[in-house]
């Protein structure tokens, strides 16, 4: 606390709900909208993975151009644990961004033929990567066979060959964020709802006959209230089955009940949702955002030179103010 | 094909400010900064922070044009404070906030670790 100036700070309570290596869902409380919006933002498009964006085609004799097969390639997401602590081919020193350095890029490797009659599929299981730690997540996940059936699991397919065609190449791997690619963006999808306050006047509810309940619930779209067997009372069974479309209140006023329901969504509990590619875990995600954005202040941080050119202009202010 | 380099969008040229700042030459204590290569994720978790600075008479944000990588931060204060104060404040309440966040979601992932 500087010059005894008193903080705004916050201090936010997270619940995590249901937690899997690639989808996570949690509550965040007592912060504002503008906070979670910035994690979901930067989930999405500024927390770094790394994705082939450079590739050297040798021979390709498939039914796809370099360009298609190419743009497929850098589509695969990649596992990524290392991206945030390796470099941005562009601010590396160490290299050209030619593949050949170990602080930015990854290289891979694939030859393929196909020699017989049946069609040969070329997967992601046939990149083959000078990093163990950065391979295609299904190969990944194959390797570690906790995740899923492994049985099910053939590769993603980049292209089909026949008899005589083949494809070899040389990729590099790089660190990106998905607001340059898409290709680079760890998240599947990433949303936040805000948890809906739900009251239902008790008194004006049980004016309603059994019919009139019943109707009204099947007003909702969604599955949110339903009648308690044994009380034959309206209760809500799934607030965030809600998703703020006023069809019972519109109900509830078209039978001349306004107000027999209040929905209102609170401002400072949200619901996130955070489905990973596979790049890095769902959890790893959230606090890697959190990792970003701290970063992403620290750069907006106002510069020396700055404040000492402001303080010398108000010196000159307060002359020319007559002060 | 005249579109510009993706990279624009979150790479500070050569020779430019990250943030810039001026002061308003008709209002005391008001001023605007230009932050370069930023956009509403870090507008509008500022203009909340400093809209929870009791001294900060005024604080917004804007994005001049999509192809414009920048956003520009106006705050207007009481005299007990400047513009100056309750931007570095803001950034550091939000900063703890964000260790605050990283230390409990942590936690909650730790105790759920064992589920899975
Ligand atoms: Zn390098």
């Amino acid at each position: 606390m500087e010059g005894g100036v008193a903080t705004n700070q916050r201090f936010p309570k997270i619940k995590i709900r249901e937690i899997k290596d690639d989808y996570l869902k949690f509550e965040l409380r007592e912060t504002d909208a503008s906070m979670a919006n910035a994690l979901r933002r930067v989930m999405i498009a500024e927390v770094p993975t790394i994705a082939i964006d450079l590739v050297e085609i040798e021979v390709n004799s498939s039914v796809l151009n370099d360009e298609f097969i190419s743009h497929r390639l850098g589509l695969i997401p990649l596992t990524s644990d290392r991206a945030m602590g390796m470099r941005f081919s562009r601010d590396c020193d160490a290299c050209d961004g030619d593949g050949q350095c170990e602080h930015c890029s990854v290289e891979f490797h694939l030859d393929v033929r196909c020699d017989q009659d049946q069609t040969l599929d070329v997967t992601s299981a046939d990149l083959m990567s000078t990093d163990p730690s950065v391979l295609p997540v299904d190969v990944a996940a194959k390797s570690n066979s906790s995740a899923y059936d492994a049985s099910e699991n053939r590769g993603i397919i980049i292209v089909k060959l026949r008899r005589g065609q083949e494809l070899r190449l040389r990729a590099i791997a790089r660190k990106g964020i998905g607001k340059d690619h898409a290709k680079w963006s760890p998240a599947a999808t990433v949303t936040f709802m805000y948890e809906p306050e739900i009251r239902i006047n008790e008194e004006m509810m049980e004016s309603l006959s059994i019919d009139e309940k019943r109707s009204w619930i099947e007003s909702s779209p969604t599955k949110v209230f339903d009648i308690d067997p044994n009380t034959q009372q309206v209760v809500v069974t799934d607030p965030e089955a809600y998703t703020y479309d006023e069809e019972v209140i519109k109900k509830a006023e078209a039978m001349g009940k306004p107000g027999l329901v209040e929905i209102e969504a609170k401002e400072d509990s949200f619901i996130f949702t955070v489905e990973s590619t596979g790049a890095i875990k769902a959890s790893k995600l959230v606090v890697n955002a959190i990792e970003v954005l701290k970063q992403k202040l620290d750069a907006v941080r106002l510069s020396d030179d700055t404040v000492e050119a402001d303080d010398q202009f108000g010196e000159l202010g307060v002359h020319m103010r007559g002060g | 094909m005249n579109a510009p380099d993706r990279y624009e969008r979150f790479v500070v040229p050569e020779g430019t400010k990250k943030v810039s700042y001026e002061r308003d030459t008709k209002i005391i204590n008001a001023a605007s900064f230009t932050i370069e290569r930023e956009d509403h994720t870090v507008g509008n978790i500022l203009r909340m922070q400093l809209h929870r600075d009791p001294n900060v008479l005024f604080a917004g944000y804007k994005l001049p044009h999509p192809l414009q990588y920048k956003i520009i931060v106006r705050i207007h204060t009481a005299s007990q404070s400047s513009p100056m104060q309750a931007y570095n404040q803001a950034i550091n309440d939000l900063d703890k906030e964000l260790d605050h966040l990283k230390t409990v979601f942590e936690e909650e992932v730790l105790k759920h670790s064992r589920d899975y």
